[in-house]
This record gives C-alpha cells, sequence and structure tokens, in this order.
C-alpha cells in the first residue's frame, strides 16, 4: 500500500512538472523584451526566403521594433479576423478574397503614407476594380505580375518567325511553325485555372476593354441578359470564338490530359514555341532548363497593334487591419518594405513590376517584352478573377475549350451574374 | 499525407488476416494447396501501397530539377538530402514536430480517459433515461463535421483565450468523443456484472472499481481508441490551422502546406517532409497494430 501510494505521489507530481514544463514553453514565445513584436503575414512560397532576409535586415536595422513572419497561409488569415486578432501587417496576393477586407473596412487607411504618395496613379484602377471602401487607401500595391505569352526564342528564330503584333500575323506564325512541324502553343488543359488565366483571359483581355466592361456589368446587375448594354454573350462572343480558332488548331495533341507541372517540362524541352502562362513558369521551366532563352509578346486579337496589352494582376498588395494593436511599428515596417531598393530588390528577383513611379527596376530579358506596355499603363485585369468564386468560370472556360457552345456557355455566364446581383 | 497514412493503415490491417489463415492451414491434416488468384489480388493491394510509398521515398532523395523531370518512377541519382534539410527548416521542424507530438498526446489521452468515464457511466446506468439520452448526445457529435461549426468555434476559442494547441485538443478530443463512445460501451456491455460483484464484495468503491478492473478490461479498446485518436489529431489539417493564432505553435500538417502551391511544385521537399511527418504515424502503428486488431475483432462481435 505504501509503494502505491508513492508511486501515486510521483505520478502526480510528474504531472506537475509536465504542466510547469508546458506552460513555460508558451510563454516563452512572446519574443524579445524591450521590442515591439509585430506580426507579419506573407505566404508566397517562392519568395519566403528572400522576404526572410528582408525582415532580418529590418530586425537587425534598429531596436523598437520585433518583426515576425508567419508563413501560414490565407485561410488563416481569414480566421485571425474572426476571432478579432489579425496579423499587424499583410504582404498578400490581392483578389476578390482579399478584397472582401476591403469591402467591410476591416483594414485601416494608408494614405498618409510616403509609401502611398508613390504608387503610381493609373494602377489605382486595378486596385478599385475588386471593390473600395469609401474614404480610404486599404491596400498598397507592392508586386505586380505581368502575364502574356512566353515564347522560345531559339525555336521562333529558328523557323525566321517575328514575334507577331496582329491577329494576321499570330495565325501566319502558327501556320509557318505548323508546317515545320512544331507545336505552335502548348496548353495544359487539365489543370482548368491554365484555360482562364491564360487562353480565356488573354482573348478577352486583348479585344475588350475589362475595366469598362466589368463596370457596366455591375452596374447593369440583375438586368444582365441578351438585352443589356454590355453582357458576355455580346462582349465576349467574338474574343471566344477566336480563341477557340487558336485551341483548335494549333495545341498540342493531347492538351486534355496535361497538368500545369507536365506543361512547364514539355516547354522546357522545347516541344512547342508558345505558352500561354505568367512570371510564375519561368522559375519551373528554369527547374529543367535553367538556360533557355525565354521571352514574352501580349497576345495579338486585333489588326491593330494599338490594342496590345499585358494581362497583370496585383500578386502582392500590403495591408494594416484596423484591428492592429501595433499600427504605428507596423506603418514604420510599411514604410521600409516601400524603400526604392527594397522594393526593387524583391520586384527583380520575383520577376515582378514595381508600382511605384520612382522605380528603377530594369527588368529581366525573359520579361522585358512586357516592361513597355507596363509602363504605358496598357494592362488589364483578367476577367476571369473579376467574376467573383462562385461562379465556375474556370470550368466554364474548359468546358469551352472541350467542345461545349461558345454561345450557350456565354448565355449561362450571364444567367449565374445576374443570379448573383439578385442574390446580394 | 492523410490519404497515404490510410492507406498504410488499410494495407496493414489486411496482414493480420491473411496470417490467421495460414496458421489454420497449417494446423490442418494436409498443406492446403496455393491459393493463387487470392495471392494476385493480394499481391496487386500490396503493389498500390508499395509503389506510392516508393515515390514517395525516392522522391525525396531526388534533386528538385529531377523530382519534376516527370519520370516519377526513376531512381534518385544523384542521391540528395536537399530535400530533407530544406524542409527541416521551412517548417522548422523540431517544433512543428514537438506541436504535433503535444496536441496528438493530449487528445489521445484525453480521449481515451473521457470516453472511458463516459461509457462507464451509461452502459452501468443504461436503465436511466439522463445517462441513455446523454449517449445518444454524445453519438450526435458524430453527424456535425468540424466544417459547419467552424466559425463560432474559432470565436469562442479566441474568446476563452484557447486558441492555441490546448483549444486543439479540446475540440478534437470533443470530435473523437462520440466515436470512442460508441466503442466502448460496445466493449463494455461484453464484461460480465459479475466481476464488478466480486470486486464490490470485497469493498472496492466506484472510483476503484474503475481503476483497478474495468480499465485494465477495456485496455485492448483502449488502444483501438488511442489509435484512432492518434490518426485523427496527428493528420487533421484544418483545425490546427484554424484555432492556433500564433504560428509559432502549429502543428505540421499546417507548417507543411506551404510546399505546394497552384504555381510551383517542389516535390523533392514536400515528399521528404511528408516522409518526416508521417514516420510517426506508422511507428505508432507498427507497435500497436496487435491491440487495434485484437479490439476491431472483439468490439465487432460482441457489439
Amino acid at each position: 500500500m505504501v509503494s502505491a501510494q508513492s508511486t501515486r505521489k510521483k505520478r502526480l507530481a510528474a504531472m506537475g512538472l509536465g504542466l510547469a514544463l508546458l506552460a513555460g514553453l508558451l510563454s516563452g514565445c512572446t519574443g524579445e523584451p524591450g521590442k515591439e513584436t509585430i506580426r507579419f503575414t506573407f505566404s508566397k512560397r517562392e519568395a519566403i526566403g528572400f522576404m526572410g532576409k528582408l525582415v532580418a535586415d529590418y530586425n537587425a536595422s534598429q531596436d523598437k521594433t520585433q518583426v515576425v513572419m508567419d508563413t501560414s497561409g490565407v485561410d488563416v488569415v481569414s480566421a485571425s479576423f474572426v476571432r478579432g486578432n489579425p496579423p499587424d501587417i499583410a504582404l498578400a496576393n490581392y483578389n476578390m478574397e482579399s478584397s472582401r477586407f476591403v469591402q467591410r473596412g476591416v483594414l485601416s487607411d494608408l494614405s498618409g503614407t510616403n509609401a502611398a504618395s508613390r504608387i503610381r496613379e493609373d494602377l489605382q484602377p486595378l486596385m478599385d476594380q475588386y471593390g473600395k471602401y469609401p474614404g480610404r487607401t486599404s491596400a498598397l500595391p507592392y508586386s505586380v505580375m505581368a502575364s502574356s505569352v512566353i515564347y522560345n526564342k531559339d525555336i521562333f528564330a529558328a523557323n525566321n518567325i517575328e514575334v507577331p503584333t496582329t491577329w494576321s500575323q499570330l495565325i501566319a506564325a502558327c501556320e509557318k511553325l505548323k508546317a515545320a512541324g512544331v507545336t505552335p502553343f502548348y496548353a495544359t488543359w487539365k489543370d482548368d485555372w491554365t484555360i482562364a488565366q491564360g487562353w480565356f483571359d488573354y482573348s478577352v483581355g486583348g479585344q475588350v476593354d475589362t475595366l469598362d466592361f466589368f463596370k457596366k456589368l455591375a452596374d447593369e446587375g440583375t438586368g444582365v441578359g441578351p438585352d443589356s448594354s454590355v453582357s458576355f454573350q455580346k462582349d465576349f462572343d467574338q474574343p471566344v470564338s477566336r480563341m477557340l480558332q487558336l485551341t483548335k488548331n494549333y495545341v498540342n495533341k493531347d492538351a486534355a490530359s496535361r497538368a500545369y507541372g507536365d506543361g512547364n517540362l514539355a516547354f522546357s524541352q522545347g516541344k512547342a514555341a508558345m505558352y500561354l502562362q505568367g512570371p510564375w513558369a519561368f522559375s519551373e521551366v528554369a527547374k529543367t532548363a535553367p538556360d533557355l532563352k525565354l521571352g514574352t509578346f501580349p497576345l495579338p486579337m486585333t489588326e491593330n497593334p494599338e490594342d496590345l496589352r499585358v494581362r497583370v494582376n496585383v500578386d502582392l498588395a500590403a495591408w494594416i487591419p484596423e484591428a492592429s494593436k501595433h499600427k504605428d511599428a507596423a506603418r514604420d515596417f510599411l514604410e521600409y518594405l516601400y524603400k526604392p531598393e527594397v522594393m526593387d530588390a524583391y520586384n527583380k528577383s520575383q520577376l515582378g513590376f514595381t508600382p511605384t513611379k520612382d522605380s528603377t527596376v530594369v527588368p529581366d530579358p525573359r520579361i522585358a517584352g512586357m516592361a513597355g506596355y507596363y509602363e504605358q499603363g496598357k494592362v488589364y485585369q483578367g476577367p476571369s478573377v473579376l467574376v467573383p468564386k462562385t461562379i465556375p468560370i474556370m470550368n466554364y472556360t474548359q468546358a469551352l475549350v472541350f467542345g461545349a457552345g461558345p454561345e450557350s456557355t456565354l448565355r449561362t455566364l450571364d444567367a449565374d451574374w445576374a443570379h448573383l446581383a439578385f442574390r446580394q | 499525407m492523410t490519404n497515404q497514412a490510410t492507406i498504410e493503415t488499410e494495407a496493414r490491417q489486411t496482414k493480420p488476416r491473411t496470417a490467421v489463415g495460414r496458421s489454420r492451414s497449417a494446423a490442418g491434416v494436409k498443406p492446403e494447396r496455393a491459393n493463387w488468384s487470392g495471392t494476385a489480388i493480394l499481391l496487386l493491394c500490396a503493389v498500390t501501397v508499395l509503389l506510392p510509398l516508393y515515390v514517395t521515398v525516392s522522391m525525396a532523395f531526388k534533386t528538385q530539377g529531377q523530382a519534376v523531370d516527370g519520370n516519377a518512377f526513376s531512381f534518385p541519382a544523384p542521391f540528395s538530402l536537399d530535400g530533407f534539410v530544406q524542409a527541416w527548416t521551412l517548417t522548422n521542424f523540431p517544433v512543428g514536430a514537438a506541436m504535433s507530438l503535444l496536441v496528438t498526446a493530449g487528445t489521445v489521452v484525453a480521449t481515451i480517459i473521457l470516453a472511458a468515464f463516459a461509457s462507464y457511466a451509461i452502459v452501468r446506468n443504461w436503465e436511466r433515461k439522463l445517462f441513455r439520452y446523454s449517449f445518444f448526445y454524445l453519438l450526435a457529435a458524430m453527424f456535425i463535421p468540424f466544417p459547419v461549426v467552424a466559425l463560432p468555434q474559432i470565436q469562442l476559442t479566441g474568446r476563452l483565450g484557447l486558441d492555441n494547441p490546448f483549444g486543439v485538443i479540446l475540440l478534437a478530443t470533443m470530435f473523437q468523443l462520440s466515436f470512442s463512445v460508441l466503442l466502448f460501451t460496445a466493449f463494455l456491455r461484453s464484461i460480465p456484472m459479475e466481476l464488478e460483484e466480486s470486486a464490490r464484495i470485497d469493498g472496492a468503491t466506484t472510483w476503484q472499481t474503475f481503476w483497478k478492473l474495468i480499465f485494465p478490461l477495456l485496455a485492448p479498446m483502449s488502444a483501438t481508441v488511442g489509435i484512432f485518436a492518434f490518426l485523427y489529431a496527428w493528420n487533421d489539417f484544418m483545425m490546427p490551422s484554424l484555432i492556433i493564432s500564433d504560428p509559432a505553435l502549429q502543428t505540421l500538417p499546417v507548417r507543411q502546406n506551404l510546399f505546394q502551391t497552384q504555381f510551383s511544385n517542389n516535390y523533392h521537399v514536400s515528399f521528404a517532409s511528408y516522409l518526416m511527418a508521417m514516420a510517426p504515424a506508422i511507428v505508432a502503428y507498427l507497435f500497436t497494430q496487435r491491440w487495434v486488431m485484437a479490439g476491431v475483432t472483439q468490439g465487432a462481435v460482441k457489439g
């Protein structure tokens, strides 16, 4: 009996010790004493290493603030807003999802910052297109990704092809490549986002003024249909039929079963001359072919070279939540991130474009083909990202290239838009 | 990760069955003819497990270039540990593993103890309404998946200061409880009342009867319950990702989420990391599968 009691005592003691250890472990995570700790959400996987260095530099450069980088992703951020302890500052992809934070007014006004004054004004519509909160500059663009046709310079040179600037030149180039036994485009239709991002967006953006179109579409609301001033079935008919002309004649035969990863590999092996992907594909292609000579050009959809435009998206935007308890420290870090040398170095490393007026980045040769268009503001945001996620537009575009009727698909899109407008 | 772990589980569960079959035939008078069709099917089943496992292991040791070259089955050449190194640093593996371990251990212990308590009380008081209905109440939780109640739970845990691994332990235990109570009650009904009566005659209190008599008898079922709780807590992604607010306290599966994005593939890093995360689950299973099988069959027959 005595031994049983002593073991029980020991057991209790061990439990107490364990709990004490745990408490110590948890309380030990609060950061350095004397420094104000701010939480910085950053979840662009490819750039975590680079950003980690920037944060370390900042932490070493001053002794007031300690920045802790959180790479756990977007869902976690949404949960933290629900809980009421959002990150103090974030650099995140700017899209329909993150714009919800803007519309609901949970992000603080950044208009007074030095960083805000240096942003190119002509890019503001791109931010506002997702919605805005009256009287506030809720988010600032940090890195803009431009995407267009990626082409293999060696294949173009070997077949004596110039970069096409009109639709007929594009068709002529495709015919020439086809005659030479080269697949003009490598398509990866297994992943529906590649169709929406590349084929659909480039085709539509090359012909339709998306900024104007979506503004009018929003004004029409529930009235969108065959008789409204703008509609998918009217305005997208021509671009979609041209897209289908390309997808029917000039892509690899096994496009339907190829995924994005297969496409990067095949393109790196020179299996096609052109590839409709964004700059994110460059680093993937470089994994297997680091020395491949690649260039970019906007997909020509009309006979007028003046219509050429590149698709852009705000890959990273900075925002500071209203609920943050360390707004001043966060703003100081924001100004650091927006220092020209820091910002340019980041964008250079990620093949992005800097959205400030005073940027001095010399673009990488792979994206040099788009730099002129970006600087002149000849840009558009892809229609596929401007349609709310509730409408399965990626699946619709996949259906289109797999042979669904363009008229009926675009009609469905109109009906979906009207339904959604009715519900809201 | 989750899928692989379950595949692994299923495959291992088939093995003891064949072992039983063989021992029975060995005990018979003349050796049975080899069952070729059965063997072929089992081989096929084994391949469906071993092939992905082989790809996982070989991918983990490949270089980045080789990992994306489209030949999943090729042997790693050159042999590289780069994936493991990157996975180790990117996830801060020691801390992530410690957190996962804490959450898992907490969930397993709490589930076994609480479910055993509840089941014992319910089974011995089955004729009382309160206990009978509390059994159904607990079971009803089986029909509520976490995503449905995620939003209020994020808010609640946040307000109560439970937005850390302890909150996850609490919630995971609650979600595991219903299934575990079901298993325990089925098993408890098979334990004869006379055993308890003899303990009572010797002067044992209810508490002593439970700890000294019933709980040890429940051991095989406790192992089963524990393993289910282990697999659930170790592999769960969604709950920790939403409940834990401090990234430094995040569990492994959530940390691993950053390896695979829409735009980039890092197979060698991902698979190296998955291997490291899978190891404890496999090891735990290896050591306890005997009890799992015993527990499952006992519960199945007598339930």
